[in-house]
């Protein structure tokens, strides 16, 4: 019954294609398949469900969409790819799964599917895709393991692609004659001056909550500085002077940030900004669409963007998420057609309009897309001084990544002596690492 | 069907087997579903277990789940906070609910309104309690800041500076009731008998209160207390809707902690090792409260034998 | 009794019990207050009640199971009226099975005297104990690679093929995963319960039955289940209220077709967007079934928590 269904339906849409064009087009074979796909809760994936129906309408292809929380998407991931036989045809992946999935040899290769004639499309022009991106993301084999090198290949595709920028208040600054930071000084500067002109007003508002939030806040700060995690060695760094004053620029901003600063996720800090409580938000480039959002912001068209401030070089960060087909889907090749439909110069300029953040260069530059969000060339300039070493992506970085947000937070909330708290975190990271066997060769 | 109603007709063989047909639906779903799984934990405590395995893949480890956790200052801090919550909880919740259950044991009009609607707490879902907690904690939006601030005092860090006292304020207030309730309970079923005999021998209020009342409370607080305690160690959806465990370390409970470990650092082993350091913990607990049982039950029939031979 | 000493009483007395009442019910009503707000009427402050109520946020909630489209979403992203089925059925058929089970398993540890009885016994109390959080690893492990049924095999390719899925047929995702641990869960505390209801039941009334030719299935259900009725209703809401509230091992345990409410809740106060309204909604929502029981069963409830404790 339900085969018969499917087989009216395509040849229905078969149909319907053939009176366009007389050669079958490279949908066909797959009009009528369903594909599962598991997304996360993230503005730039609100902003794909809102463009699947095209893909639907032009491909016959059905799209079913799990979303979660990234956590959660990841426990799920992990479980789900472990299987003989998986659910998801097409998954989306934070930065860091890349290390875990292609190690454990769960993604497929996209080598078979961009050298197949009759899956790629000769006009995807891949080179149009932000390179930085394409390695931090879809990359692994290279350098590090993680990063571009001729050891490399691809298993997946940035689509989502974030890094760090500076929101101000047009109005605050004007009115008390501030100008935009540029360096970390002006910018802790400015920070904890705001509080002092706008009684009531935070400086800057950061994630600082334990784990994950207070980590990612820090290495934010860390790469500009000219800090790093590890050295060439594998030999953790993080508690050198840049990491200190990484982690005492993180201090600050929560002592000169709005109330109840410490306990901040992302979702707080940014509700804090969006109700206009503090002057700047340094953070990622996906939250420009609710800021323009009137049901959602109480600043709309106050808000002003610059690139992250510079310490020591320009380092803003690589985030965001890719997509890879697993080694367990069942509609695999369906699956490179939807991510290539996705993350093609159509795809992609369709997500744009729609509120979500661009991968390719051409969309940066896009008229359409500048008239609509005058922000992005800002964003386009911004994501090519983003730096993919800003933390590694490594299979033991969760629980490196956990330690450091927990005793950041210590530092943030109890007082913890900074030196400290980072000798502490080197220690243990090395003893992680000593264990997970990076220093196999170095002796 | 059939089989079995000739099974029951033949009555000599029923009398001997029923009891075991009424008990083996529960017995098959309990050793399936808890006693098994429970060996099975034990057993993964000992492995290298991640989750994209199955326990047979993993590697024996021996101890090793248990000395590393035994020497990592976070599941020490955990096992603290874990403490700190449930002691801090239990007592104050056990001071309130007797204390107010001693103050309203009277006839007064909206006694079974206000029974009614304080047992709300406690049956609505804990990750409701913990949303609800969360906006009214919340830095800006919240009431108590608000509050605050149309009296035009600082506002607090809730869940920031002060979590764990947040999370146990929390707490308090959906789980008082249950002991209230109790107590009360237990205050009226006091035999009518001694009270009226101490009233006419004159005594106030308080030594009816400390002499009397609680006294003869006590077998039921007691048991009240222990079940208490054992469910405090079960908390987690609230802790975890309201501030994840953070900030900091300030309030992850060991549950919360055992979670984590499995789900998000992927240590199937440790976590197992975890949850078997809880156990042990609320095996006492209970050992406890049999023991306690048994030593009434003994106490109570040494008492009627020694009635009965005055 | 209840008349003749209802003297009057300081009028602190009540003042105590109308602030408990409010303290009781007052983060409720702020609950189901705010559902009825746009995010940014609770986003301004406008404390009180000065705002206009709207239903969007329940609308929101409820997109997928509306029969009309909605204006101001362009897709539906909470799947939540299939949740809330799920969560009806995972409730509903865990505490039926939970009662039947228990209740057969309480007779027999009261009536009868056999071999095993103080060990079963002891167990069942033992076992009341357990966190979820300990069960979550091994069940976790035991639901997802060993409680399975191998897809070649008949039972397995008949379940394929009828209820689709790939891979393995495991008891994980599947309501009847969760529904397992959930009764073994409940079982402990309703043997319990039940166990000080049963002893009550006047034994001639059961002699009397046997007298008369009944066997002890047909002396069960004919003569000791409506005497216990009470017992049965307090059980009922007790198992009721874990099996809809719990979030821990159903999120564990389930997929993206047997979600539970309590689950979508959790994700949904997803870091990137927090949207109080709906989020309020749907607490409501997971909330109004305890809500009811409360308030038409609060006796039964009571009768229960003090049997469960002061039983012992």
């Amino acid at each position: 019954m339900l085969n018969l269904t499917q087989t009216l339906r395509s040849l229905t849409v078969a149909s319907v294609l053939a009176a366009g064009a007389a050669v079958a087009g490279p949908y066909d074979e797959y009009a009528g398949t369903t594909l599962i796909v598991n997304f996360p809760a993230h503005p730039h994936y609100d902003a794909v469900r809102k463009i699947l129906p095209e893909f639907t309408a032009e491909t016959g292809i059905e799209v079913e969409v799990d979303q979660l929380p990234y956590l959660k998407m990841r426990e799920r991931q992990t479980l789900e790819l472990a299987q003989d036989e998986g659910d998801y045809d097409l998954i989306a992946y934070v930065v860091f799964s890349k290390a875990d999935y292609v190690y454990a040899d769960q993604l497929e290769n996209l080598a078979r599917y961009f050298m197949n004639p009759k899956l790629s499309d000769p006009n995807y022009d891949a080179d149009d895709l932000i390179d930085g991106y394409v390695y931090n993301i879809g990359f692994a084999g290279g350098n590090k393991g993680y990063l571009e090198g001729k050891t490399g290949s691809l298993f997946g595709i940035p689509y989502g692609s974030e890094t760090s920028i500076l929101g101000y208040r047009k109005d605050v600054f004007e009115k008390h004659g501030l100008s935009v930071p540029e360096s970390y000084d002006e910018l802790l500067e400015i920070a904890c001056k705001i509080p002092e002109l706008e009684p009531g007003m935070g400086g800057l508002s950061s994630r600082a909550a334990s784990g994950h939030h207070a980590s990612h806040a820090f290495l934010l700060h860390l790469a500009p500085l000219g800090g790093r995690i590890f050295d060439d060695n594998w030999n953790p760094i993080v508690n050198n002077e840049a990491g200190v004053q990484a982690a005492n620029a993180l201090k600050t901003i929560v002592d000169c940030g709005p109330e109840g600063a410490a306990s901040f996720g992302f979702g707080e800090a940014l509700g804090s900004f969006l109700a206009g409580d503090t002057a700047m938000f340094l953070d990622t480039t996906v939250v420009a669409g609710q800021i323009d959002d009137p049901s959602k912001s109480k600043v709309v068209g106050k808000v002003d963007w610059a690139l992250h401030p510079m310490g020591t070089r320009r380092g803003s960060q690589t985030g965001g998420f890719g997509i890879g087909i697993p080694k367990n889907a069942e509609n695999k090749e369906a699956a490179f057609l939807l991510m290539q439909w996705l993350t093609s110069k159509k795809g992609d300029k369709l997500v744009a309009l729609a509120g979500g953040n661009p991968s390719r260069f051409s969309t940066h530059e896009d008229a359409d897309v500048n008239a609509k969000f005058p922000h992005m060339s800002t964003f386009g300039e911004a994501l090519k001084h983003a730096d993919p070493d800003w933390r590694p992506i490594i299979p033991v970085w969760g629980k490196i990544n956990a330690d450091l947000g927990t005793t950041l937070s210590k530092v943030l909330t109890e007082d913890l002596d900074i030196q400290e708290a980072l000798d502490g975190v080197a220690e243990r990271t090395k003893a992680v690492m000593e264990e997970a066997g990076y220093y196999t060769w170095s002796n | 069907m059939t089989s079995v109603g000739s099974f029951i007709m033949n009555k000599a063989t029923a009398n001997r087997f029923t009891p075991y047909i009424f008990l083996l639906p529960a017995a098959v779903i309990m050793v399936l579903a808890l006693l098994y799984p429970l060996g099975y934990m034990i057993y993964g405590s000992f492995r290298d277990w991640d989750p994209s395995q199955s326990l047979t893949e993993s590697t024996f480890v021996g101890l090793k789940n248990y000395i590393t956790l035994w020497n990592d200052p976070n599941f020490r801090e955990s096992t603290l906070v874990t403490l700190k919550f449930a002691i801090s909880v239990v007592t104050f919740e056990m001071i309130i609910g007797v204390g107010l259950a001693l103050l309203l044991d009277r006839n007064l009009r909206g006694m079974s309104v206000l029974r009614t609607l304080f047992i709300l707490p406690m049956m609505i879902a804990p990750v409701v309690v913990g949303l609800i907690w969360r906006y009214m904690y919340h830095p800006t939006l919240g009431v108590f800041n608000r509050g605050l601030k149309s009296v035009g005092l600082e506002s607090v860090d809730w869940l920031g500076q002060h979590a764990l006292l947040s999370v146990i304020i929390a707490d308090i207030w959906q789980w008082t009731p249950f002991i209230f309730i109790l107590a009360l309970a237990a205050l009226q079923s006091l035999p009518r008998s001694a009270l009226e005999a101490a009233r006419i021998d004159g005594a106030t209020g308080w030594q009816q209160i400390i002499h009397i009342k609680l006294p003869l409370m006590m077998p039921v607080l007691i048991v009240t207390c222990l079940l208490r305690l054992i469910d405090a160690f079960k908390v987690l959806e609230v802790i975890l809707v309201m501030t994840e465990g953070g900030p900091g370390l300030s309030t992850e409970i060991m549950a919360l902690r055992i979670s984590r470990t499995a789900t998000e650092f992927r240590e199937l082993g440790v976590a197992a090792a975890m949850s078997n350091y809880l156990l042990i913990m609320l095996l006492m607990l209970t050992v406890l409260m049999l023991v306690y049982n048994r030593y009434m039950e003994y106490r109570a029939s040494r008492a009627m034998l020694a009635a009965r031979g005055a | 009794m209840t008349t003749d000493t209802q003297q009057r009483q300081h009028p602190g007395f009540y003042a105590i019990v109308v602030m408990l009442i409010i303290m009781a019910v007052g983060p409720i009503a702020l609950m189901l207050i705010n559902s009825f707000k746009l995010d940014v009427d609770i986003i301004s402050g406008t404390t009180g009640l000065l705002f206009m109520p709207t239903i969007q946020n329940y609308e929101t909630a409820l997109c997928d199971i509306l029969p009309y489209e909605l204006e101001h979403l362009d897709y539906c992203a909470l799947k939540f009226g299939g949740a809330f089925i799920n969560s009806l059925i995972i409730a509903l058929v865990s505490t039926v099975l939970t009662l039947i089970i228990g209740c057969m398993a309480a007779y027999a540890l009261v009536r009868f005297k056999f071999m095993g009885r103080d060990t079963a016994s002891a167990t069942t109390l033992m076992v009341r104990m357990v966190p979820p959080a300990v069960l979550l690893v091994p069940v976790f492990g035991l639901w997802n690679n060993e409680f399975c049924i191998d897809k070649a095999s008949w039972l397995g390719s008949l379940i394929r093929d009828n209820f689709g899925g790939r891979g393995d047929v495991c008891l994980a995702g599947t309501h009847s995963g969760i529904i397992l641990i959930y009764i073994a869960m409940n079982l402990p505390f309703v043997i319990w319960i039940l166990q000080s209801f049963i002893v009550q039941v006047p034994r001639q009334l059961e002699e009397a039955a046997r007298m008369d030719g009944a066997g002890p299935f047909q002396v069960f259900f004919k003569v000791v289940l409506p005497l216990i009725k009470p017992g049965l209703a307090a059980a009922a809401i007790f198992t009721f209220r874990i099996a809809w509230n719990e979030y821990l091992l159903a999120s564990a345990l389930s997929d993206r077709d047997t979600k539970t409410v309590p689950i979508l809740i959790v994700n949904n106060m997803s870091e990137f967007n927090v949207e109080w309204g709906v989020i309020m909604a749907t607490g409501m929502l997971l909330a109004i079934p305890p809500i009811i029981f409360t308030l038409f069963a609060s006796r039964q409830i009571i009768t229960g928590m003090t049997a469960g404790a002061v039983k012992g």
